[in-house]
């Protein structure tokens, strides 16, 4: 069994068969829905993949099986080479350079075995906004976001997602925080990350509303209004002016309460909540919705449409993932030894031949 | 906004390469000293104006050119011609040496395929010193996987038969993996360990099964079986050279294969 473990060939022939999979896994795609490999696949062949684990090949026993057995070959390749490294002064620095390579892969396998056995991942179950609190058990305290916000360019182009949060133990604030996309927020081990971003749910910077305004003896009058919420904006000089009293941003209508609300922060379906006033005095309300026109209202002066609008990005949503890597040091110890290794086995000058 | 600056320099950069690759292939044919002379001043001049195409780019743009496959292609092309003009004084490597520019043509003309506007503004995942460290040290080491894969070939090619002054397979042999012993622990380095640490800060994990990350896994154990075998077994020959040149047509399919397989890398390279 040590001279199976050891022999080149099986060390070849572990990461050939390695190699083959992980190829296979890049080729067919990994953690996609089922029917998206029925899709790609046919139904025999994609059916086939999602339960012979392909779909999930690096979790598979047989390649995690492949991988200790690659680890456990290296180690006591590396232990029968410890005895050897004293034995001749030649190519010693390499020598030992080979021994650190070998041994690394050991650790580099165990960090991540560690963080597989003891580490966690999820994504939190909601968006918060700005005043928000979530309890982060594992970590034994809770995180309030005082704002969340998407930054852009005086051009216009995306430039940061910001979180600015406060620790809290116990309900005492214990420190502050910029969660940046590569500032990740890490408290007792436990890693705060940006998962998702949106703009505000329920407020809107300007909603492009079209106001059509009928003729008696001519054809209508179209209009383009830019509106900010709350602002009161005439209508050029027709005695008619809008405001924009609310926004959601996936509109829902509860029938028994006959109230708007929102079915989600996302944006889906974005309504606005229009007055229209005519002569200084209340015409008419009503929702409008992204691509329909407003219903006609008695007393309503002119029709209304939601053209589009411009989302308000400093009051945002931001949906937090939450990380424990325990392994990530071994890790990391890990990838330095192997990298200290290579150096050594490659870069070093070769030792001078032996006078013997 | 008018054309990019480094362009120009970019066009003259390819079509000293191209003009350098006609001169090699005289030269292979010729061997006149003359033509050889021709060979290198074009791509001393080609890998000049790539430089001042990269130095121009970085200024304007205000971070180094590792964003997007138009600059990764440009600096991967300048990276290969330095690789190449190492081996120019190395004597018997002649032939080798002029074909540098060749490959430095290729990655040039595939970089002309991909959008060249200058983005001032990174996107806010690319906003990190690690963004250089780790695409500059793959690059390098992407490069002299090249200079691996040419030698690989030459042998291939010159296995068996008789062309006039094509260098000695030892040679080309140990060409290869000396090459290979340059990038093998840059890519360890760049690729691997810095991606690992980058990882971990922009995406909460070091690893992700992404498929630039298992691409680039693959390209590690491909070279890593062609050092156990070279290194360790002593083994030499065509079945090496092969497993060199498979290594690096994963080491393309890991720089391309974003814009097919999609992933965490896919905004970037």
């Amino acid at each position: 069994m040590i001279r199976w473990l050891t022999s080149m060939r099986t060390a070849v022939g572990l990461l050939i068969a390695m190699t083959a999979l992980a190829v296979l896994g890049v080729l067919i795609g990994q953690q996609l829905p089922p029917e998206v490999y029925v899709e790609r696949f046919g139904h025999v062949l994609g059916t086939f993949i999602f339960r012979a684990g392909l779909a999930n090949i690096f979790r598979t026993w047989y390649f995690v099986a492949l991988a200790g057995l690659l680890t456990l070959s290296t180690v006591v390749c590396s232990l029968r080479r410890i005895a050897k490294l004293g034995a001749s002064p030649k190519h010693r620095l390499r020598s030992l350079g080979s021994l650190i390579t070998h041994l690394s892969i050991a650790l580099i396998a165990a960090g991540g075995i560690w963080t597989a056995a003891g580490g966690l991942r999820y994504a939190a179950p909601r968006y918060m906004e700005a005043g928000d609190i979530m309890d982060v058990p594992e970590g034994g305290f809770s995180i309030r976001v005082d704002a969340a916000r998407t930054e852009f360019s005086d051009e216009g182009q995306l430039s940061e997602y910001l979180s600015e949060v406060t620790v809290l133990e116990d309900g005492v604030e214990v420190r502050q925080h910029r969660i940046e996309v590569n500032e990740p927020l890490v408290h007792n081990g436990i890693g705060v990350y940006q998962f998702q971003m949106l703009p505000a749910a329920k407020s809107v910077r300007e909603a492009l509303l079209g106001v059509v305004i009928p003729a008696d003896d001519a054809a209508p009058l179209h209009l383009e209004v830019p509106a900010a919420l709350y602002e009161r904006v005439p209508v050029l000089d027709t005695g008619i002016s809008v405001e924009v009293l609310e926004f959601l941003s996936d509109f829902t209508y509860d029938i028994e309460t006959r109230t708007a609300g929102l079915a989600s922060p996302r944006h889906d379906n974005p309504a606005v909540f229009v007055q229209v006033w005519e002569d200084g005095q209340l015409a008419g309300e009503q929702w409008v919705f992204i691509g329909a026109a407003g219903h006609e209202t008695e007393g309503m002066p002119c029709r209304l449409f939601f053209l589009d609008y411009i989302p308000d990005f400093d009051r945002g949503l931001t949906r937090f993932e939450f990380t424990r890597q325990p392994g990530t040091p071994l890790l990391f110890f890990g990838f330095a030894a192997l990298s200290l290794g290579l150096c050594l086995v490659f870069w070093t000058r070769k030792a001078p031949p032996d006078p013997a | 906004m008018g054309p990019n600056p480094d362009m120009m320099y970019f066009w003259l950069a390819l079509w000293c390469y191209l003009g350098a690759t006609v001169a090699a292939c005289i030269y292979a044919g010729v061997r006149r000293p003359a033509v050889r002379g021709v060979v290198f001043a074009l791509t001393l001049v080609g890998f000049l104006a790539n430089t001042v195409a990269l130095v121009i780019r970085s200024i304007a743009s205000g971070h180094p050119p590792v964003t997007g496959l138009f600059e990764y292609m440009t600096l991967f092309a300048w990276a290969i011609v330095l690789g190449f003009l190492l081996l120019w004084r190395r004597k018997g490597l002649d032939l080798i040496a002029v074909f540098g520019a060749t490959a430095g043509a290729f990655a040039l003309a595939m970089a002309s395929l991909f959008p060249s506007e200058i983005n001032q503004q990174l996107i806010p995942a690319l906003q990190s010193y690690w963004l250089w460290i780790h695409v500059s040290l793959a690059v390098l080491a992407e490069a002299a996987f090249t200079v691996a894969f040419v030698a690989s070939v030459m042998y291939l090619i010159g296995q068996g038969r008789d062309f006039r002054g094509m260098p000695d397979g030892r040679k080309l042999d140990t060409v290869t993996y000396r090459a290979i012993g340059v990038g093998f622990p840059l890519f360890t380095i760049g690729a691997l360990f810095a991606g690992a640490i980058w990882a971990q800060k922009a995406w909460g994990s070091p690893w992700s099964w992404d498929p630039k990350e298992t691409t680039s896994l693959i390209v590690w154990f491909i070279y890593a079986i062609y050092l156990h075998a070279r290194f360790v077994r002593g083994w030499s020959g065509s079945g090496v050279a092969w497993l060199s040149v498979l290594g690096y047509a994963m080491t393309i399919f890991t720089i391309l294969g974003s814009k097919i397989l999609g992933g965490l890398h896919s905004y970037g390279v």
